[in-house]
């Protein structure tokens, strides 16, 4: 079994066979490559404002600012790119139902911007209102959000051909750590991560031949794996020896560090929606 | 010229001895997933980078983050917006590079060309003429007119730029279908491998 729409929805196969022919699939259809534009574009004012947000939330970026007053003024960037994602999302689907409900990249994307309603309006938003004040609730919200994008990233992981998206979602942590650490943490953390590329090149480009994928799968996949331990590890280390901040804690750092993952993971899983 | 020099770049630059060996143009644009992985960087770099000079643009127009100088917002986010801008060049290039006689006919990619210049251009006026008495505006809750215009022009320049890289993947426009007169002297596409073919159907 795979992890496509139409392995979990079977019945509604004759439903989104029809969807581009009815209202409002037809209307979008000719205009598909213009939603899809407004599609980036909502997903670029998302991205911009959840980035210095919840960076805020990790102690870097916009630091001259309180996170209230960050709230203040970007929270509506926030709604507009969230709504706007949301609304061409359902327009420029109804246009490409059937592609999208034998795909599994799209059950991940799906699942990560349910992750990323969660931690946004859940987490991000309440905690920057309150000058990085977790409330219980926030915490009811970051545990299932959390939950919900490790569902994600299983979903995205079983998705044959897309799984590779995953190394944006490594990437991008990385970078996240790269910023937020500083001194001897950052040294060795980047020493460490620069020592793995070199040896992960080394592996798959001297040791084993470029077509040898019995061998070049696992490897990739265990150096994956080595990376994420390693990045998770460095932002542990910098999130519980920078101790408590004016504005909040390790667990509001390590929220917001989740919460810019979220969105950088259903942004992979819908750009690989293109490759399989 | 520059048509001789992409051909070039495209067939012999890494090829080897062999008749049917690939040159780095072949093997980059027919990778399993690293072609996959440049094209959603690219994108993910523009979320970084576009998304984060907006919200400069709306400190200069004026319209957030009334109460914070601008060289505040400037000095904080423009090394987020710079990381991002040093990506996307970064994978935009190496895309460019997987299929450049394809991008080079592409009317899509040739505006966005332009208006790459005319971000460029307005960047380094902001930075060489605009910014110059910044002290004069820093804190002031709607920077004079000329800062903000250079806000508007970027908006926009940033607007067209990502909407015609994502018209880039459409055929509207490729050489070799029937298309008006202005469209294949636009795409030059007389000199591409698939020619110029006008309305009437006939080959140039």
């Amino acid at each position: 079994m795979t992890m496509a729409p139409q392995d979990f929805f079977p019945h509604l196969a004759d439903w989104v066979a029809n969807l581009d022919d009815v209202f409002p699939g037809v209307l979008v259809k000719p205009y598909f490559a213009q939603f899809e534009v407004g599609h980036l574009l909502a997903l670029v004012v998302l991205g911009g404002s959840s980035i210095l947000l919840n960076l805020r939330l990790i102690g870097v970026g916009l630091t001259d600012e309180t996170p209230r007053e960050m709230n203040r003024n970007l929270a509506i960037w926030v709604h507009i790119g969230v709504i706007g994602i949301i609304v061409t999302g359902l327009l420029i689907g109804s246009s490409n139902a059937e592609r999208l409900y034998t795909s599994e990249a799209f059950s991940a994307k799906m699942v990560g911007l349910l992750a990323g309603v969660v931690m946004t309006y859940g987490v991000t938003l309440p905690a920057t209102r309150n000058n990085g004040e977790v409330g219980s609730l926030s915490r009811v919200c970051a545990i299932v959000g959390l939950a919900i994008f490790a569902v994600a990233i299983w979903v995205f992981l079983s998705a044959k051909l897309a799984n590779p998206g995953l190394w944006h979602v490594i990437f991008a942590a990385g970078l996240i750590v790269a910023y937020a650490t500083r001194g001897l943490t950052r040294i060795v953390y980047l020493s460490g991560a620069g020592l793995m590329i070199v040896a992960q090149q080394v592996m798959t480009h001297v040791v084993f031949k470029a077509d040898d994928y019995a061998n070049l799968d696992p490897t990739n996949k265990a150096f994956a794996w080595g990376f994420v331990v390693w990045i998770l590890g460095a932002a542990i280390v910098h999130a519980v020896s920078s101790g408590r901040g004016a504005n909040g804690g390790s667990f509001t750092k390590a929220m917001a560090f989740a919460a810019i993952l979220v969105w950088v993971m259903t942004a992979a899983a819908g750009r690989w929606l293109a490759f399989a | 010229m520059i048509r001789d020099f992409l051909v070039w770049m495209a067939t012999e630059v890494g090829k080897g001895p062999g008749e049917y060996d690939p040159s780095w143009t072949d093997l980059l644009a027919s990778s399993l997933n690293f072609w996959g992985l440049l094209e959603a960087t690219h994108v993910l770099s523009l979320m970084l980078f576009a998304g984060t000079i907006f919200i400069v643009d709306l400190r200069l127009l004026g319209a957030s983050f009334k109460q914070t100088p601008v060289s505040v917002i400037s000095e904080r986010i423009l090394p987020l917006t710079i990381f991002g801008l040093v990506l996307m060049i970064a994978t935009g290039v190496a895309l460019f590079y997987a299929k450049p006689l394809l991008y080079y006919h592409n009317i899509w990619f040739r505006l966005k060309l332009i208006f790459l210049v005319i971000a460029a251009i307005n960047i380094m006026i902001f930075h060489f003429r605009v910014q110059r008495n910044i002290a004069d505006w820093d804190t002031l809750a709607k920077p004079p007119t000329k800062a903000r215009l250079s806000a508007m022009i970027s908006i926009l320049s940033w607007i067209l730029i990502i909407t015609f890289g994502r018209f880039i993947a459409y055929d509207w426009y490729n050489c070799g279908k029937a298309l008006p007169d202005w469209a294949n002297a636009v795409q030059e596409c007389q000199s591409s491998e698939t020619g110029a073919v006008n309305l009437k159907g006939v080959a140039l």
